[in-house]
């Protein structure tokens, strides 16, 4: 063995991508059980939602129940899987699993480390975001041919749910604290973001509400990709919001994090 | 021109050091961790750091690696490499090898693959970190279980397997935090060769343990440290010799007899310790301690050369800290 070797750190890319393959690689080593679940859920909702109940419903917006809804559960599967990632999986690994401590033992920084979880996270709410686009066109509910684009809206979705959750997380002592996370702001979200209804007939105060909230934007952008004639240019400002929303949150779960690994 | 720093004893070459470490001060809340901590490693040298739980051990080896921040005092000094750990802790990192006190591998994986994705790390080739993986199997002697997952793993495999993570870069300086704590005999004996193999290549090696048959074994020097303090350093043998009596006597069940051992002692000049039923004789002379032991039932005594635990519980004391 030769001791004598120059030191190398790898870029920055790299490093970061270094942490990405690993979270793939742990995530691929329950495949099936990985793989089958991002399927079953949005086939489960759109039954009982978008045939169930949509079969009562009127066409708006230009478009069926079911595909308002299909384009709509694109990205709160992302929304869903990126916030339990960055949440309990996050917590598991700093606190119970010590899995960053063997990560920063390597030539790795802790701006790495979480900027390649967030990125990781922004992976899985891809391929969520895929995976009931994949329903949705063989159930023949999503036909138009740019909704695959839609799956780019489920990375953004992604992203974003990791980067705030991880500051979230950043906070928490205790893992039953997510509860009120998931209870207290992801659920409503869920409701008052356009993914179940269109929030342009609610109240003003609600309306306002809806558009503070961060998955409107991200639905209104899958949602365009799904119908014809959906892109305009408004859009525009939900990418802006989205990006400063990432930036913001990125920055602080960086900061923060950055406390709970070196002290 | 060569610069000398001041080793334990006398002076080295600058060049010759691979860690130095001048007035490290560790604070958490109101508990001093680390308390004006002076050491250097030379290159190639292995350094033990000996201490109780809470002795401040761990938290010196992160503060090498920047996972620790210490605190900010005028005068503190650290240099790994000549690397400062808050501005060039990847370069520390990318030249050394970090066993945590922990084992935290990736247990769904099997054992090439947590090789391979800390070779990632280092962002070694996939080509070169496959005859990596098989040459530190090899020497690890894990060769068989490639392809078994981490969770079928014995503790012992997976202590195994994690140092021969922290080789995949060839390091030339190699810390261990505690590596063999929870370990059976074989295997620790199997750890220790390793590393006395290592250290034969020329590794630099800093270990952190509470055993002292460890620090015995295959450390050049050791620090005894207690409360985040320096307490001794020096070889071990030299510790030995130099700190603490040749023998020991220990009589069991000492509060059952009549007998008053202290003033026994104090009229014949040995070292006596009491802790809970057990008295302690010290003595160079194994004859003076022998014939005190003539005048006992003869399983209530043992008589034998005192060791490196006896020298640190010496200096350390006997009762238990609030982290034990």
């Amino acid at each position: 063995m030769n001791c004598n070797k120059a030191y190398q750190v790898p870029p920055w890319w790299k490093r970061v991508g270094s942490v990405w393959y690993r979270h793939v690689r742990v995530y691929n080593a329950n495949f099936f059980s990985n793989t089958i679940t991002p399927f079953l859920e949005p086939l489960i909702l759109l039954t009982a939602l978008g045939i169930g109940l949509g079969s009562y419903l009127e066409d708006f917006e230009g478009m069926n129940y079911v595909l308002f809804l299909a384009s709509g559960l694109i990205v709160t599967t992302a929304m869903f899987t990126a916030a339990y990632e960055c949440t309990f999986g996050t917590f598991i690994r700093l606190e119970f699993d010590k899995v960053y401590d063997g990560i920063l033992g390597a030539p790795i920084s802790t701006d790495d480390l979480i900027i390649g979880e967030i990125l990781f996270a922004g992976t899985k709410g891809f391929f969520f975001a895929f995976a009931v686009l994949i329903v949705g066109w063989l159930t023949g509910i999503i036909t138009y041919p740019l909704s695959i684009m839609a799956a780019g809206a489920g990375f953004l979705c992604g992203v974003m749910f990791a980067a705030i959750s991880m500051f979230i997380t950043s906070a928490v002592n205790n893992i039953n604290h997510f509860n009120f996370y998931f209870t207290g702001l992801l659920s409503p979200m869920f409701f008052f973001s356009g993914v179940v209804f269109p929030i342009d007939n609610l109240p003003a105060a609600l309306r306002y509400f809806a558009e503070m909230l961060p998955l409107t934007h991200v639905v209104r952008i899958s949602r365009a990709f799904c119908v014809p004639g959906g892109l305009k240019i408004e859009l525009f400002l939900d990418l802006l919001y989205i990006a400063v929303f990432i930036l913001f949150f990125g920055y602080l779960a960086v900061k923060k994090l950055k406390r709970r690994l070196i002290y | 021109m060569i610069e000398y720093v001041k080793y334990w004893k006398g002076d080295i070459k600058l060049d010759d050091v691979e860690i130095l470490v001048r007035n490290l001060n560790k604070t958490y809340g109101n508990i001093k961790a680390v308390d004006s901590l002076d050491f250097l490693v030379k290159r190639t040298e292995c350094l033990g750091l000996l201490g109780p739980n809470g002795a401040g051990k761990s938290t010196t080896m992160k503060t090498i690696y920047g996972v620790s921040v210490p605190d900010e005092c005028q005068d503190t000094d650290i240099s790994i490499f000549g690397f400062h750990p808050r501005k060039d802790a990847l370069k520390i990192k990318a030249l050394a090898g970090i066993v945590p006190q922990q084992d935290n591998l990736d247990s769904e994986l099997n054992v090439k693959d947590n090789l391979a994705i800390y070779a990632k790390f280092y962002g070694i080739s996939a080509q070169l970190a496959r005859t990596r993986i098989e040459e530190l199997l090899s020497f690890m002697e894990l060769q068989d279980k490639a392809k078994a997952r981490v969770q079928e793993l014995s503790g012992g495999m997976q202590r195994r397997l994690t140092i021969a993570r922290a080789l995949i870069n060839n390091p030339r300086l190699l810390i261990l935090d505690e590596p063999t704590t929870g370990l059976d005999p074989q295997v620790r004996h199997l750890i220790w060769n390793k590393i006395r193999e290592l250290q034969e290549k020329g590794v630099t090696i800093l270990l952190s343990t509470h055993y002292m048959e460890e620090a015995f074994q295959i450390c050049n020097r050791i620090i005894i440290m207690d409360k985040g303090k320096k307490i001794l350093e020096g070889p071990p043998r030299e510790l030995l010799a130099g700190s603490i009596e040749k023998y020991v006597m220990e009589i069991h069940s000492a509060q059952r007899g009549t007998r008053d051992y202290q003033s026994y002692c104090t009229e014949y000049g040995l070292r006596y310790e009491c802790f809970q039923d057990t008295v302690f004789i010290y003595s160079n002379e194994a004859v003076a301690l022998s014939v005190l032991g003539d005048q006992l039932p003869e399983h209530d005594y043992h008589i034998r050369p005192a060791n490196l635990e006896d020298l640190f519980l010496k200096v350390t004391g006997r009762s238990l800290n609030e982290l034990q």
